[in-house]
């Protein structure tokens, strides 16, 4: 089976927190679905941006301490893991919409 | 044609014209599809409205058949890079959009053929292949605000952690407004081929409703394709983006 970036994220998130396999992967979905994401099809830009602002607020809801700390970590480590040629590509709805308006 | 709408639909085919030779200008720049689908849409329509309407602007009765048969055409022609516009964007890899687009165009295609098959183009509620062409060009009108919709929920919550531009979610919503207007287009176009085939008189409600529908039309697409500086800043002040809680 495929390795998708969340799956590489939900196995550094249960190493670096005390979670089990489902709340890792639970916790990382609420938050990617809560940022308007596709699990299947993130990039590494926008993992990281949910890292950033929303994970850091999941992670203190469900008692993990330093959460913030623990949301870089987990970043550094999908950094070195991924590759960060996966940004948007033109053919993104986003981007094309962008065009459309010239903006 | 109705007593008013034909202004709005002059006003709409202008529109549509000066947007798709944007669009196909921005085709020729980046290469890219979408903008060629959506400006030859355009095109097709912007012709179609124009050559429609022109009668009851310069105040002759009708055209020659031939050249309402090539009017009719020009519109259904338009409708499959529309189709092929909403299908690449939003769902490029699902078989189920892949059969919607081949159902939309057997219809468009079949439903036309039959409808101008005596050599003229016989508009009325009772003519079974005038309700098949109709759901050929009502349905990609619907499916384009569903879907522009969905992605508007989406990118709103990618705005709020800077993932999209502010403006692009926005555009999410003109689009599907656009699509939302020209389903209700489409609807008096119903009411339209309802009356002229049994009174050969439209109401007051029908005018309306098409007028109204391609000046709102027009007006989305204003703001989508043309978004005037003060707007984009309007937009971009309005929107919630999370700060970083680890800056804290």
């Amino acid at each position: 089976m495929a390795t998708t970036l969340f799956d590489i994220a939900a196995e550094r998130l249960e190493e670096r927190c005390d979670m089990d396999r489902l709340a890792a992967r639970g916790t990382l979905r609420l938050a990617v679905k809560e940022a308007g994401l596709d699990v299947q099809n993130l990039t590494i830009l926008q993992l990281r941006a949910v890292f950033e602002k929303l994970m850091p607020n999941e992670l203190e809801a469900r008692g993990v301490t330093d959460a913030a700390a623990t949301c870089q970590a987990v970043m550094n480590d999908i950094a070195s893991a991924a590759s960060t040629a996966d940004l948007t590509t033109s053919s993104s709805p986003d981007e094309i919409f962008k065009r459309l308006g010239g903006s | 044609m109705e007593e008013n709408a034909y202004l709005a639909s002059i006003l709409a085919s202008i529109f549509f014209l000066i947007a798709s030779m944007r669009l196909i200008r921005l085709h020729r720049r980046t290469r890219e599809r979408p903008e060629l689908l959506l400006g030859l849409y355009f095109a097709f329509s912007g012709i179609y409205y124009l050559g429609y309407n022109t009668p009851s602007l310069l105040q002759f009765d009708a055209w020659p058949a031939p050249i309402n048969l090539a009017i009719e055409w020009a519109y259904i022609l338009g409708v499959f890079p529309y189709l092929l516009f909403i299908r690449s964007v939003f769902r490029p890899a699902a078989t189920w959009a892949g059969c919607f687009v081949a159902v939309c165009s057997v219809c468009l295609l079949v439903g036309t053929l039959l409808l101008t098959q005596d050599g003229t183009v016989d508009y009325a509620l009772t003519n079974p292949w005038f309700v098949v062409q109709w759901f050929g060009y009502t349905a990609p009108c619907f499916w384009l605000g569903w879907e522009a919709m969905l992605y508007r929920q989406n990118a709103t919550k990618r705005a709020r952690i800077g993932l999209c531009p502010p403006i692009v979610a926005n555009r999410y919503l003109l689009i599907a407004l656009f699509g939302c207007f020209q389903v209700f287009a489409c609807l008096a176009d119903l009411s339209f081929a309802n009356e002229v085939g049994s009174s050969e008189t439209v109401s007051l409600l029908t005018d309306a409703l098409l007028g109204g529908a391609e000046i709102a039309s027009v007006a989305v697409l204003w703001l989508a394709f043309f978004p005037p500086v003060r707007y984009t800043n309007w937009i971009t002040r309005r929107a919630v983006i999370l700060p970083t809680p680890m800056d804290g």
